[in-house]
Parts: structure tokens; C-alpha cells; sequence
């Protein structure tokens, strides 16, 4: 009985003189490199695909070099439109 | 199975290249107005150049149209198996069995018939998973238990030991050749059990398809030729289309066998056409041509419905095996001196 009274004058003790300092999980700055790093994730994984049946594909055909280099990197504009959110 | 990641984007890139480049339509119609010559320099100009070239000081006339797509074909289906890894190439290493089960044919033949290693050599169609080693110890030996014993340690050997007894009591290849058969179809759809969706259940579907017609094809042979065989001895398991009784029981009534084909669900719009004229005309030949192309037709539905996966090769790989038969059939038929139209029944275009 008694230790709980001692516990409770203790915890109201804590309660009134603890001050609260609240801020963000996230900076601003940091929420933007995540946007950024998870955007450069994913265009990895698609160009992984992409990538390789361009290979593929210029192993059957040389000729298929210049579109199977533009295939492989257009998933990076992904990467650019998430460069966006660093400067607003 | 191999565990890993499959680079199925970069195998279907590869196989849809090399599909493009079969002959089409056009092609054929050519084809089949050429004498055997002609066939062979009209194959010097496309895909076969190397193997015409390499094949033509020894051979002639249609051996050399042989030998050059047998050897052009083994050489497309260990490219598949070179560029793969993982998953896809265990799934296509196992479809690709069924060149190991030919080969293994084509020498016990060879040993029956005391055949020169040699001539059998030029008959292989070196694509599946035995390796040349074996292939070549294969072939000189000069007894089937002798070639079974080399066979220690692949899946062929207790299916082989187990069809010599039945092989030595009654002297006829029938056992062993069905051994062969038996393991390599109930091999395919190992470990696969029954995936509701995505491209493994297109492929198993696929595979179904093919034991289906293959037990559709042997029951009507059974029917047609009135055969005093037991038509359990012949029937493969994992398809859908036939229970093993059923079989037995269909076999004896032609019409009935037929009928039964037309109903099911899933084959019998596909092959309405063909199950008609085989009423109809009563021509087995064009109803066996009639469901290679429904199974060729088959996988191509299949390859689009998942275009990046295994379907797309097992496509290519039904499509490149018609080409070769095809060109056989046209050089063959040439030099027997059928004339056009009649070698036009002969091949299966899509």
C-alpha cells in the first residue's frame, strides 16, 4: 500500500517538472534524400530487368545497341522527378 | 532444382530474336518447289549456313539437310541451357530431357540392330542433359545391359533395369522405349504440383497439354490398329484429360474415344476442326498433325499471357523442332517425288 502511494507521488512528481521537447521524426532534408534514395531503388531494380534483355538482345543483334541503351536507362527519370523534391 | 535467381528477361530477349528469324510462310512456299540441292542452298543462305558448310564436304543431297538441322538444333537448345540460370533453367533443362530420352532411343535401336557407332553418332541430337562423354561411351558398347550400366547415376537407370527383364523375355524394344517415355513426362511436372496462377500454371498447363495429346495420340493409335496392347502399358500420368481406366475402357470403342476428346472443356473447341475431319475422313495422320499445331498454337497463347517467361521459350522450342520437321518433311517428300500439294499436308504451319 504504502509503495504504492510512492510510486504514484513520484510519477506526478515526473509529469509536472519533465519538459517535452517535440520535433519531427523526419528533417525536412532527410525525407528528400529518402525520396530520392527510394526512387534511385526502384529505377535499379527496373533497369535490372531491362537491362538485361537488352543484352539480349544486341547478343543476338548489334544493331539493337542504341535502342537497348535508351530502353535500359529511361527508368532513371524516375531518379530526375524525385531530384524534384530537393529543391522545393 | 537449382535454387537462385533466373535471368528470364535476358533468355526471352535472346529467344524471341532467334524465333523471328525461323522460316515463315513465305519461306515454305518456296521450300517446297526445290529439289533436295535447292533445299540445301536455300539452308546456306539462312540460319544453317555453318552447319551446311561444316557438313557439306562429308554428305550429300538429303543427309546433308538431315544432319545440318539435327545438328542446327542441338545447337539452339544448348544455347538455351548455356544462357540460363536458376529457376528458368531447370524448367527448361527438364522440357529439354526429352532429347536425352531420343538419343537414348536412337542408340538402344542402334545396339539392336548392331548398327556402327558412327552411323548412329550422325543421328544424335546432342541438346539434352547427358553430356558428350556419356554419349560417346554410349556408343561403343555393344549390349543394352552394357549401356544401361553407363546409365548409372541419371534418372534413366532403374526405369531402363526395370524394362531389361520385360525386354528379355519377350525380345521387343517396346518396354524400354516406353520406360524412357514414362520417366521423362512424369519427370516434367516434378516438384511443380498445382500452381493456381502466374506463369509456373501456364507452364504446368502447358505440359498437361502435351502428356493430354500424347496420351490422345497413342490411345487412337491403339484404336485405329485394334491391337491386341494393353493400353495401361501406355499411358502417361499428369494429364487432365484421361484417368487410367478411362483409358483402357475408351480405347475399344473408337467413336466413343473421339466424343470423349470433343467434350473436355479445355481441348475440345481448340481441336473441333481436326476432330472433324478425323470423323470425317478417317486420316489419323492429319489429326496427329492437327494437335502439333494446336499444342504449337497453345503455347504461343500462353507466351502472351505472360510474355516474360518460361512459356516464350517452351514456344520457341516447339517452333524451331516444327521448323526442323518440316524442312525433313519437304526434303524427304522431294526425294520420294511427292508432288507439292501433297507435301503441303505434310508440314504443320500455324
Amino acid at each position: 500500500m504504502t509503495m504504492e502511494l510512492a510510486l504514484a507521488e513520484l510519477a506526478s512528481n515526473v509529469l509536472q517538472n519533465g519538459e517535452i521537447n517535440e520535433a519531427p521524426f523526419l528533417e525536412g532534408d532527410a525525407a528528400a534524400a529518402l525520396a530520392v534514395g527510394l526512387a534511385a531503388i526502384a529505377a535499379g531494380y527496373a533497369e535490372r530487368g531491362i537491362g538485361a534483355a537488352a543484352i539480349g538482345a544486341i547478343a543476338e543483334d548489334d544493331d539493337l545497341f542504341v535502342p537497348g541503351l535508351i530502353m535500359t536507362v529511361l527508368p532513371e527519370t524516375i531518379v530526375i522527378l524525385a531530384l524534384v523534391v530537393v529543391f522545393v | 532444382m537449382k535454387l537462385g535467381a533466373s535471368n528470364t528477361e535476358y533468355v526471352n530477349a535472346r529467344v524471341r530474336s532467334r524465333r523471328a528469324k525461323l522460316f515463315g510462310d513465305e519461306d515454305y512456299r518456296k521450300l517446297v518447289r526445290m529439289g533436295p540441292s535447292g533445299i540445301a542452298r536455300f539452308m546456306e543462305e539462312s540460319e544453317y549456313e555453318r552447319e551446311i558448310n561444316e557438313l557439306g564436304a562429308r554428305f550429300s543431297g538429303v543427309d546433308l539437310i538431315e544432319y545440318a538441322l539435327n545438328r542446327n538444333l542441338a545447337k539452339h537448345f544448348q544455347d538455351l541451357l548455356e544462357w540460363s540460370e536458376g529457376r528458368i533453367e531447370d524448367l527448361i533443362g527438364r522440357y529439354l530431357r526429352k532429347f536425352d530420352v531420343w538419343n537414348l532411343k536412337t542408340i538402344i535401336r542402334g545396339i539392336y540392330t548392331d548398327t556402327p557407332g558412327d552411323q548412329i553418332r550422325t543421328d544424335l541430337i546432342r541438346a539434352g542433359e547427358l553430356d558428350d562423354r556419356t554419349l560417346d561411351r554410349l556408343l561403343e558398347v555393344d549390349t543394352i545391359e552394357d549401356a544401361i550400366e553407363i546409365l548409372e547415376g541419371t534418372v534413366y537407370y532403374e526405369p531402363l533395369g526395370d524394362g531389361l527383364e520385360e525386354f528379355e523375355e519377350t525380345g521387343a524394344l517396346v518396354p524400354l522405349e516406353n520406360a524412357l517415355d514414362r520417366e521423362f513426362y512424369e519427370h516434367l511436372l516434378d516438384d511443380l504440383g498445382r500452381p493456381q496462377e502466374g506463369p509456373e500454371a501456364k507452364y504446368v498447363e502447358f505440359l498437361q497439354a502435351e502428356i493430354d495429346f500424347r496420351n490422345a495420340r497413342n490411345a487412337l493409335r491403339l484404336a485405329r490398329s485394334g491391337a491386341d496392347l494393353d493400353p495401361a502399358a501406355y499411358y502417361i500420368e499428369g494429364g487432365v484429360l484421361f484417368e487410367q481406366d478411362e483409358l483402357s475402357r475408351l480405347v475399344t470403342d473408337y467413336d466413343e474415344l473421339v466424343d470423349h476428346i470433343a467434350e473436355n472443356k479445355r481441348y475440345g473447341d481448340r481441336l473441333s476442326g481436326a476432330l472433324r475431319r478425323l470423323r470425317e475422313a478417317d486420316s489419323l495422320i492429319q489429326f496427329e498433325h492437327a494437335l502439333d499445331a494446336a499444342l504449337l498454337q497453345y503455347s504461343d497463347t500462353l507466351s502472351s499471357i505472360y510474355p516474360v517467361s518460361v512459356s516464350a521459350v517452351l514456344s520457341y522450342i516447339l517452333a524451331k523442332e516444327r521448323e526442323v520437321e518440316n524442312i525433313r518433311a519437304i526434303a524427304r517428300g522431294r526425294e520420294v517425288g511427292l508432288d507439292e500439294s501433297e507435301i503441303e499436308e505434310e508440314l504443320v504451319i500455324l
